[in-house]
């Protein structure tokens, strides 16, 4: 049931390497992705040291057990998986991926494949099966569609995140989110994007004045302030590239008037632990709750990013005290409650352009967000379009699970991750294309780039700030504004 | 053949038929154990249980992600479980046996459906060989004995087909009978130590990957020490 494959050309551009040999036989390891050089020795013992010493300390040893027993290999993620369907490469297979960390925790860490291992002499871990993990973890966009479709409950984006996980201790992790989660976790300016605070303020104020000049409406980020609703944690890259998502962040809480916050000690949502390693993961979810805590903030909001929201709502929880963790929303549950409160007003036909939702896969597939982006937007654009799938079985903008950081891979996202999706916009026909995640927008931006599609691609609050109507009392009368026939 | 037909329906099923029990209970008592040990690790102990429910019952009862996903493959399926699951356990000339040997009993087929799911089975199952084989998705990733389960499963049931309804001499249905029992015998046997122990384990399937993604908190710090890596950078 195959229904896009690329072609021999896509496929060259796609797999090209942009890495020199002499790194790649230097670190023994030929991926598409960069990666800091490392321990090249003795390679399969240091994975199988990691992999022990994550079973020891996580729950993931539960879900492997289980699921050895469970695969019937019945082949249903295949027909789901947009990497399989773009390059029909059975070794794209989510079930194929999935077995390549199966058969090294069956072989070393069951006692059947244990001893099965030592009466036949055979099925060590080999330096030949980590490069093939470090290839196809890497391929895989995380987007966990393929567990939906699974009769046995296999989570297979669960376990490349895992495969992921193991990799990353033994060094083999892109280059691209190690450098970002240094900078964030000891670098001097704590962020990915490497912001300084002067800089953050700098852009802020700039922000604010271009909304005065545009609304006549003092919108305000606050910054620092104490014991307010929502201490504010966006991906920081939105500061640099989606300034208009920010404007109508702000735009929506001037006009409700409740308090919200960023906080200069810590304002970054960005999280690829998710992507490459759970103690990563602790060690940002950490960092956010403590900005929030020291501004003695009721909630945390995050921005329009999927994996941003994800982290924090989902793993709050774990690494911040359980229920006595601070609750997480996401910008978009904030907009549709204060608008079905009748507390925010939008201008009815405001977007007069086709319109399509895209949802990102790390909000929807749980079935956490879908359908408030959907009513907010059908309230102010006059022709807006649904794409099939969608929803809970939404096809991943080709850009998930970190991938989309990875410069370098460009081309694989575009030709192969994202083709499912290229031809699923081309479909809908839309004319703006609306992404509440900083990496799907990022993605589906060098995605129409790259295929030729003629679509705006922008976040939900971006259209939010052109449809909103302020309350008159809001709105400053300018100077040089005429007021009424007075002379 | 006579002596060997009553040492393999009676000593050898009991045998057979305890490990079955035993197995199932063995794998079933681990993975509840193993979920609720990492409930007990897990720092968030909230559960979807409303989701985990409706996940759980979309897959126990395979209607609603059937029509867009290998959808021939998929119905064949469904209905080579149906038979495999219904005739065993509820076909008239079992029951008795179970009414003679330990006196229980419980309601039966009717001998036409139970004819009709003994041959939906079996060619619903040579169907689901044929196109494990010609799928090209399907046949990479399949072991051995994703083959050979399908074929040991019809065997008792073609095996039991002849012997309930074709006029078969004495010796012959002695024969199949032999065959029948024995097959079933070795099925049992090897229920609880591969695949198809998910008919047990499966109604578990979402509790155990909602479980899995519900990690136990400080595991940093535990990992370093355990790696060698404390205060190493990033």
């Amino acid at each position: 049931m195959r229904t896009t494959v690329v072609t021999d050309e896509e496929r060259k551009k796609a797999f090209k390497s942009l890495r020199k040999a002499e790194v790649v036989e230097k670190q023994k390891l030929d991926v598409r992705y960069h990666i800091e050089d490392f321990d090249v020795n003795d390679r399969p013992r240091r994975f199988l040291e990691a992999f022990a010493a994550i079973l020891k300390h996580s729950n993931y040893k539960m879900a492997l057990d289980h699921f050895i027993k469970m695969s019937a290999k019945c082949s249903r993620c295949a027909v789901t998986c947009q990497v399989y369907q773009a390059t029909g490469d059975p070794k794209d297979i989510p079930c194929y991926r999935s077995e390549l960390l199966l058969s090294v925790y069956r072989r070393h860490f069951t006692v059947g494949g244990l001893l099965k291992g030592r009466l036949l002499g055979s099925g060590y871990l080999t330096d030949e099966k980590i490069q093939e993990m470090a290839e196809s973890f890497w391929n895989c966009t995380a987007c966990r569609r393929c567990s939906l479709e699974c009769p046995s409950g296999i989570d297979h984006g669960l376990i490349t995140h895992l495969g992921r996980y193991i990799l990353s201790e033994i060094g083999i992790a892109p280059r691209a989110l190690v450098v970002s989660t240094r900078e964030q976790l000891e670098g001097a300016t704590q962020n990915t994007s490497a912001i300084p605070v002067p800089a953050l303020k700098d852009t802020l104020e700039f922000l604010e004045d271009d909304m005065f000049e545009e609304k006549s409406v003092h919108i305000k980020f606050p910054i620092d302030v104490e014991e307010t609703d929502y201490v504010f944690f966006p991906a920081v890259s939105d500061f640099l590239m989606e300034a208009e998502s920010l404007m109508g962040i702000a735009a929506v809480f001037t006009a409700t008037g409740d308090s919200w916050t960023t906080g200069t000690g810590y304002f970054d949502g960005i999280n690829y632990g998710l992507f490459y390693s759970d103690r990563m993961l602790e060690r940002i979810v950490k960092k956010v709750d403590e900005e929030a805590r020291r501004l003695k903030g009721k909630n945390i909001l995050i921005g329009e990013c999927g994996h941003a929201s994800r982290s924090a709502k989902y793993f709050m929880p774990t690494y911040c005290g359980g229920k006595d963790a601070p609750p997480v929303i996401n910008i978009m549950e904030y907009t549709y409650k204060v608008w079905k409160e009748g507390r925010l007003k939008l201008k009815p036909d405001a977007i007069s352009e086709r319109v399509a939702y895209h949802d990102p896969c790390n909000i929807a597939r749980q079935r956490w967000i879908i359908n408030q982006p959907r009513e907010l937007l059908k309230a102010f654009c006059k022709n807006y379009v649904e794409m099939t799938p969608s929803g809970e079985n939404n096809i991943c903008c080709g850009g998930g699970g970190g991938t989309v950081s990875i410069d370098e891979i460009r081309p694989y996202r575009t030709t192969v991750g994202g083709k499912l999706k290229a031809d699923q916009i081309r479909k809908s026909g839309c004319e703006i294309l609306v992404a509440p995640c900083a990496n799907c927008k990022k993605q589906l931006r060098e995605l129409v780039e790259d295929q030729g599609i003629d679509c705006q691609v922008v976040g939900l609050h971006d259209l939010i700030y052109k449809a909103i109507i302020f309350d008159d009392s809001l709105v400053t009368k300018k100077e040089n504004e005429p007021e009424g026939k007075e002379d | 053949m006579e002596s060997w037909l009553e040492f393999a329906r009676g000593p050898l099923f009991r045998l057979s038929f305890a490990i079955l029990i035993l197995g199932l209970l063995r794998i079933l008592f681990l993975d509840i154990w193993g979920a609720y040990k990492a409930y007990r690790k897990a720092g968030d102990k909230s559960m979807p249980w409303k989701l985990i429910f409706s996940r759980s019952m979309e897959w126990l009862f395979p209607v609603k992600r059937v029509a867009h996903n290998r959808p021939v493959y998929s119905i064949f399926s469904i209905l080579f479980h149906i038979g495999l699951i219904l005739v065993p356990i509820f076909l008239f000339a079992h029951v008795k046996l179970w009414k003679r040997s330990v006196g229980i009993s419980w309601m039966t087929l009717p001998y036409n459906l139970a004819y009709w799911l003994t041959v939906s089975t079996i060619v619903f199952a040579i169907a689901l060989i044929i196109g494990r084989i010609f799928n090209k998705s399907s046949s990479f990733i399949s072991r051995k004995q994703d083959y050979l389960w399908p074929v040991l499963l019809i065997i008792p049931f073609i095996t039991g087909f002849v012997c309930a309804n074709l006029n078969v001499d004495p010796k012959s249905y002695q024969f199949f009978m032999l065959m029948h029992v024995l097959s079933g015998d070795l099925i049992f046997v090897l229920i609880p130590f591969t695949k198809i122990a998910h008919c047990v384990l499966m109604p578990l399937s979402q509790v155990v990957c909602t479980l899995a993604w519900k990690f136990p908190p400080n595991t940093d710090e535990d990992i370093c020490t355990t790696l060698n890596k404390k205060g190493a950078p990033v």
